[in-house]
Parts: C-alpha cells; sequence; structure tokens
C-alpha cells in the first residue's frame, strides 16, 4: 500500500477538481501515484483559498516532514499544516514536491506572503475535516483522494 | 446535493415532530427527534441528515432523545441543528463534534434609538465605513493584537477582562449569554498552534456565513417584548455573526486529533467516527472541555470587540456618542456550543451537558440565568436568516426545557451549495439585486456574495414557524436587512 509507483495504465496526470458538500467544499484528487497525489492536494487546497495568480515577489522554500503511517490521516495532517501555514505567517504556496515514506511524508514548497491586492482570497478555510476522507487506490491503478473541508 | 436520501423509519409524533425509533438501529440508546413542518420535512430527507439524528442516539449518556431543530442540515458526525444532552453521572460523553469547529459561533444584536428615516440618508456611507473599518475576509487579523498572556486572559475571563480595558461596559458583560464567561476554562492547555492564530483574529469577522448587518425592525408581533427589548418598529439595530476565529477552530482540530482511538479505548462503540468523543469524567474530556470553554470566552471577546468597531463608526458617521446613539447591546447568544445545565429529567434535577450544534439556548421566562431586566419575557434568541431577506428575534417560552434542553433553531439553514449558488449567479450583479431590494452590500469578493446569497438559504420564515409552533420559543420581531457588510 506504501510502496509510490507508477502504473502505465493508470491516470496519467495528477488532477484535482471541487465537488458540491451543503455548506461547505469537496475537494477530489486522482494521480497516478502516492506523491503526486499529495503534491495535488496540497495545490488544490490552496486554489480554494487564493484565486490563482503567476507566482512574483520574494519566495523562500519551507520544509515539511510528518509521520503518519496511515494514509487518510496523513493527507489530513498534511493540508492541515498547510493550512496553518497560511492562517499563522500569511504565506502561499506552490511549486510543492512531496515524497511519502514508510514513516510519513517529507515535502517543501516555495512560499510567498498573501497580497490579497494581486491575488484575491476565495474562501476562509475553518478546518479540514474527517468527514468524507479517504485516500484509496483507484480503479484504474492510480489513487483517488477526498476531502471536505469546513467554510 | 448528491448525497443519498434518507430511507429510514419516521413516525409523525404531531403537527411538528417526527421520531426516528430508537429500534432503527442496534446501538441506539434513545429516540430521534426531529422538529419540522410538511414542507421543510421534503428537504430534510434529501440527504443524510436524519441518519446523524439517529447516529447521535449512540452517544452514552445521552437523555431523552437526539433531537434536530427544524434548519438541520447534513453535518461532521452531527447534524447542524442538532442538539443532546449527556449525564456525566451515566457515563455521559463530551464529543467535539457536537459542538463544531467554530466553537461559540454565535449571535448578537445592538440596538439604536435611530429610526429607519435617520439611517437612509446616510446607508452608503455607513455601510462602507463598516466595510473599511472592521477587519473581514479571509487572511486578515484584527485591529487589536494581543499577547500571548493577555489572550490567556481573554480566554479565562471573557469580556469582563476587556470591560476592565475600556472596550466593554458591565452592561455589555450582562446581556452576554452566561455573562460571557464559562468557568472553569484553562487556557494553558490551549496550544500553541491555537494561539498564533488567534493573535491578531480577535476583533475580526471572518468570511463564509459570517455577517455584520444593518437592519430595520419591519414586524412586531409581541409589543410588550420588544419594547422590553428596545426594538420598536422601524427602529434600527445591528447584527453581528462571528465566531471564535482560528483560534477555536485550532482548538477543535487539536481534540479531535488527541481523541483519536480514544473511544475505542473507553469501548464506546460508534456507528461513524467523526463522533468522536471521550467520558466527560476522563482525562481527554477534561482536557477538551478546559480548552473549549477557553476558545468559547474568546469567542465572546470577538463579538464584543466587532460590537465595539461598530458604536465607533457609528459614533463617526452620525457624530454623536454611541451612549447617545443608545446603542445598547440587546443580547449575544452561542449556536456552537457544549454547557453544563440543570435540567429535570424523569422527574429529578440532574446537571448534564447539553450540546447545541447549530442550536440556540431558549430559556422560558423567570430563568435564573437570563437578565433580571428580560426575565419577564425570556431569554432573548437571535436568528439571522440571509442578506435579502429577514432575521428574526425571539424568545424562550415555557416548556422547551421539557421539549428541547430549553433550545430553539439557529438560522434559516442552506438550500443550495456553494459551488451550486456560484453557478446560479453567473452573469448576475448580486450586489445590484440587492440594491433593487433595498439592501446596501459591500463584500470581499463577488464569490463571497454569490455564494451566500438569499437564494441559497432557506426560508427563515418557515424555520421561525415550526419552533413557535412546537412551542420551542416565540415570535418579537422581524429585522429585514438594509446594509450587509460579509467577508
Amino acid at each position: 500500500m506504501r510502496a509510490t509507483w507508477t502504473d502505465p495504465q493508470a491516470t496519467s496526470e495528477a488532477v484535482y477538481e471541487q465537488f458540491e458538500h451543503t455548506a461547505d467544499l469537496g475537494l477530489r484528487v486522482t494521480a497516478p501515484d502516492l506523491d503526486s497525489l499529495f503534491r495535488e492536494a496540497a495545490e488544490g487546497l490552496f486554489a480554494i483559498i487564493v484565486e490563482p495568480a503567476p507566482a512574483a515577489g520574494p519566495s523562500e522554500r519551507l520544509e515539511f516532514e510528518l509521520t503518519g503511517e496511515r494514509l487518510d490521516w496523513l493527507l489530513f495532517d498534511w493540508l492541515n499544516e498547510l493550512l496553518f501555514v497560511f492562517e499563522s505567517r500569511r504565506l502561499v504556496l506552490d511549486g510543492f514536491e512531496v515524497r511519502l515514506g514508510e514513516r510519513g511524508l517529507a515535502a517543501s514548497a516555495q512560499a510567498r506572503p498573501f497580497a490579497p491586492g494581486r491575488q484575491p482570497a476565495l474562501h476562509e478555510v475553518k478546518a479540514i475535516t474527517y468527514h468524507g476522507l479517504k485516500v484509496q487506490p483507484a480503479a484504474d491503478g492510480g489513487w483517488l483522494a477526498e476531502v471536505i473541508v469546513d467554510i | 446535493m448528491g448525497t443519498p436520501a434518507f430511507h429510514g423509519p419516521l413516525e409523525r409524533v404531531d403537527d411538528c415532530c417526527w421520531r426516528i425509533p430508537r429500534s432503527y438501529k442496534p446501538g441506539m440508546r434513545v429516540d430521534g427527534l426531529i422538529f419540522s413542518s410538511e414542507r421543510l420535512m421534503s428537504q430534510v430527507l434529501d440527504d443524510q441528515a436524519p441518519e446523524q439524528v439517529a447516529n447521535v442516539a449512540f452517544l452514552p449518556g445521552i437523555q431523552r432523545a437526539s433531537i434536530a431543530m427544524p434548519d438541520i442540515h447534513w453535518g461532521y458526525g452531527f447534524p447542524i441543528g442538532g442538539v443532546c444532552a449527556t449525564d456525566p453521572a451515566e457515563g455521559g460523553v463530551i464529543s467535539p463534534g457536537g459542538v463544531g469547529y467554530d466553537i461559540n459561533c454565535g449571535v448578537r444584536v445592538v440596538r439604536t434609538s435611530l429610526d429607519v428615516e435617520e439611517v437612509r440618508p446616510r446607508l452608503q456611507e455607513l455601510v462602507e465605513a463598516l466595510f473599511r473599518r472592521v477587519p473581514l475576509g479571509v487572511g486578515r487579523g484584527g485591529a487589536y493584537e494581543f499577547d500571548a498572556r493577555t489572550l490567556k486572559r481573554l480566554m479565562e475571563q471573557g469580556p469582563r477582562e476587556l470591560a476592565r480595558r475600556g472596550l466593554a461596559t458591565a452592561r455589555d458583560v450582562e446581556f452576554t449569554e452566561a455573562g460571557g464567561r464559562l468557568e472553569d476554562a484553562d487556557p494553558d492547555r490551549v496550544s500553541e498552534r491555537a494561539l498564533k492564530r488567534g493573535r491578531d483574529q480577535c476583533g475580526s469577522l471572518g468570511s463564509g456565513n459570517h455577517f455584520l448587518e444593518v437592519q430595520v425592525v419591519e414586524r412586531v408581533l409581541d409589543e410588550a417584548a420588544a419594547e422590553v427589548l428596545g426594538l420598536p418598529l422601524g427602529r434600527v439595530c445591528v447584527m453581528i455573526h462571528s465566531g471564535s476565529r482560528g483560534l477555536g477552530y485550532q482548538v477543535c482540530d487539536d481534540a479531535l486529533k488527541a481523541l483519536r482511538g480514544v473511544p475505542e479505548k473507553y469501548r464506546i462503540r460508534l456507528p461513524d467516527a467523526q463522533l468522536a468523543c471521550a467520558p466527560v469524567e476522563s482525562a481527554e474530556g477534561r482536557a477538551y472541555l478546559a480548552t473549549m470553554r477557553a476558545a468559547g470566552n474568546f469567542a465572546w471577546c470577538n463579538r464584543q470587540l466587532l460590537m465595539w468597531q461598530t458604536r465607533e463608526v457609528f459614533e463617526q458617521v452620525f457624530g454623536r456618542s454611541w451612549e447617545e446613539l443608545g446603542m445598547q447591546l440587546v443580547y449575544d447568544v452561542a449556536h456552537n456550543i457544549a454547557k453544563l445545565e440543570e435540567h429535570v429529567i424523569d422527574g429529578r434535577a440532574r446537571r448534564v451537558w447539553v450540546h447545541r450544534k447549530g442550536a440556540t439556548r431558549a430559556f422560558p421566562p423567570q430563568h435564573p440565568e437570563i437578565p433580571e431586566a428580560y426575565r419577564a419575557i425570556g431569554q432573548p434568541v437571535l436568528i439571522p436568516g440571509d442578506m435579502g431577506r429577514a432575521s428574526w428575534v425571539l424568545v424562550g417560552r415555557p416548556g422547551s426545557m421539557e421539549r428541547s434542553f430549553g433550545t430553539t433553531c439557529h438560522g434559516a439553514g442552506r438550500a443550495m451549495s456553494r459551488t451550486a449558488a456560484v453557478r446560479s449567479s453567473a452573469g448576475r450583479r448580486i450586489d445590484h439585486e440587492l440594491a433593487e431590494r433595498g439592501v446596501v452590500a459591500r463584500a470581499q469578493s463577488w464569490r463571497g456574495l454569490a455564494e451566500e446569497q438569499p437564494d441559497a438559504y432557506k426560508d427563515v420564515d418557515l424555520v421561525v414557524d415550526v419552533v413557535e409552533r412546537a412551542g420551542l420559543s416565540k415570535k418579537v420581531a422581524r429585522l429585514r436587512p438594509i446594509g450587509v457588510v460579509k467577508g
């Protein structure tokens, strides 16, 4: 389950989409492997928080290390970590690199100060939720993740 | 909304109450009860909210029934609009899901001595000034930044601490539910993360469904009560809807993480992992309660500072002091909270933990927790509707303690998902539509307005009709928005 591999028949590229939930928003991600699944989920989270904008201004590279064996909780913790960085340091992240290992995850991302004038905000995400949280192999050999965020 | 409908058993109890019998699922300790109407019930059955009502009935120590209000909708573990009381003496549990991420999200109403004719000519200017002054929206902190020590005092003392700093009056404190302070809060147990998220957010509105509205009393149904509350016909007031901001969200998040594996430890069988809980009388239960109370007290400080800034804006626009403008707090209610309360159950007074997740306390007349000035009319209940139609002021009435642990509804409830609301607003200008209805609206983003447009909500009048007919609370005044500020 934890090995990262690519099946040539699997989903060829990682994609995310938003889906409906009564008062909140869902994020569905498909990817050929777990590394790109977690990377794409991070992109998807920031697409809920801010409008897309070309990278500009000074930036720094942030490193992350998370431990955890359960994939769904690891995804939860990963997104939660990103949300905390945005909320507490007002940093918008992109350019994610994620590597899953036996005991958790190592990742890095490019961080820029949140500049609402240039990149307007879309939603205040209150929290990542456990509601309908899933990380599972997809029928085509790739991976599927779903998570609902509280708005 | 893409979710499976509920097909479980439902028995009609009376005109406005349905029962999900305990026999529905093995493990339910009590029945489920849903207060609703024929019309609203058809929407309630569209998703899994009734299933969640049944699931809550599994919680150890639950008393009487797992109850839902007419604005019920699908939540996380608990339904939004859910009420559940647990008795610690019977192994009762406390569940963060029964409080929600936004601990002590709630509403306050500030009255003024201004009539709508006096405000209309300055309305544009007033809304603009509120929009510029009150911090709102994503990633925006407040005008007040508190160091960790002060933050902890706010979490321990609530708005009393603000009164000490000249940012609240004794009267403000008195007219806040619980005097704005839950006892036994332990801010030292609140995580560094929560402190960091809350540091500059006290006195900021946030986004989503939170708002600040200038409203006018457009209909009075109980003149005596409206008189006592200072809300006669044609009078302008301000409604503020916000909660504990990032600090509270983080406290909930920390608690859910700490509770991973805890139900198993206490051999609590749950039909949904999101009902994660711990016995009240356990180390884990006490730890959550200590931080939940701290976040609750912080939320009251947040709404107090939002009101304080509102008073300052009115002073600036109308050129008179807020006291001269009669800007007294009518009341402040929490609608996401758990509180230890005394209720008579099976003929015996017992202290139970009442979880209100998207539900409002509505104590009847003469209850000792109601401020002296309101004791004859019952506790004021403030129900936000939508930004185009109406909000309501109700009061608690006799019988609510027995029917719903002294609880009523909390809002209109969503009728459309956020994505559906955005789709339906393609090519429209929601702000122009609101202007045609006489509402001046300012929001941080067009998308925020689209997601929160009036049509995205159920008709709050229908919800309020049910709680009145069910004897849970009584209508006093219908408030119509004329100025809207959104994050």
